[in-house]
């Protein structure tokens, strides 16, 4: 599962990394597609660390670390800032036709929406990396798990 | 010994380019946009002259630039393109998609480092802030 786990996260980082110029790879067409692409991805990486967050959720104001807490906020910010990006990406996108989603506003608005928030979920995503850097050397084989304790 | 500070040096690097790229990419001020971002504003242009202060712009005649920029933009490119010897180096708009960047059907990655470098340096920061924290919070027990 893990191995499954360390892929996804792989595969979303690098295509997290491609989307953030729209010129990138093979345009805006990719952009967009890829877009939605990795919120599902996105979901199934929820999907697949499911436990942690309901043990989270379940002692979050009583017996929780201070890490744990952290991160779970970190990831609640990652799951706004994800959803903003593609709501916005859907209101402003040029090769696939969202038009009968109706979701108003101007399209300036949607544009500085989809830049802001995507720059500041880049940066999220670097601080979640950041954080569970033991968990990715441990799946490398560079660092032994201590006490049969994961990450 | 030499492991550590051979780690250490890759982060240095790390932070050096991540904050050349933060600052190239303008990312404080675009991350923060939307936050002052005012739908009954008007329009200031690029770079926030506004309207009137905006100077005209005058296309330069092709007869008129240097020869090393007519190399660049040179008739062989406006010939490839089917457009006119004045019109070279300009993209064949009509071609594409209207929702194509220029060069869309090539793999371009050229910005993505930039980017990349950014990500680094927020990975590279929550590493060293876990690290002290956590020898911080052993000293104290």
């Amino acid at each position: 599962m893990n191995v499954y786990k360390f892929f996804l996260s792989l595969s979303l980082t690098i295509v997290m990394l491609l989307l953030m110029d729209p010129r990138s790879f093979y345009g805006l067409s990719f952009h967009e597609w890829a877009g939605l692409i990795i919120g599902l991805f996105f979901i199934l990486h929820k999907i697949l660390n499911w436990g942690w967050i309901k043990k989270v959720t379940m002692s979050f104001f009583r017996k929780c670390s201070g890490k744990a807490r952290l991160n779970y906020v970190l990831d609640v910010l990652l799951l706004a800032g994800i959803t903003l990006m593609i709501l916005s990406g859907i209101s402003i996108s040029r090769t696939i036709d969202f038009s009968w989603l109706n979701l108003g506003g101007s399209p300036m608005f949607w544009r500085v929406m989809h830049t802001s928030s995507s720059y500041i979920t880049l940066a999220l995503f670097g601080i979640h990396l950041g954080l569970h850097w033991n968990w990715i050397l441990q799946r490398l084989h560079i660092k032994k798990v201590k006490n049969g304790k994961e990450n | 010994m030499v492991k550590k500070i051979s780690f250490l040096i890759f982060s240095v690097a790390i932070l050096v380019i991540g904050v050349i790229s933060f600052n190239k990419l303008s990312y404080g001020d675009r991350s923060t946009r939307i936050f002052s971002f005012s739908s009954d504003a008007p329009f200031e242009g690029r770079m926030g002259r506004g309207p009137e202060g905006r100077e005209e712009f005058v296309r330069p005649e092709m007869r008129e630039l240097p020869d090393s920029l007519r190399q660049q933009f040179g008739p062989q490119d406006g010939e490839r393109m089917g457009r006119g010897h004045d019109e070279g180096g300009l993209r064949n708009v009509e071609d594409r998609g209207r929702a194509e960047f220029p060069g869309g059907k090539k793999i371009n990655i050229r910005n993505v480092k930039w980017f990349l470098a950014v990500f680094a340096l927020f990975t590279v920061l929550a590493i060293y802030i876990d690290k002290a924290y956590c020898l911080i919070r052993k000293r104290k027990l």
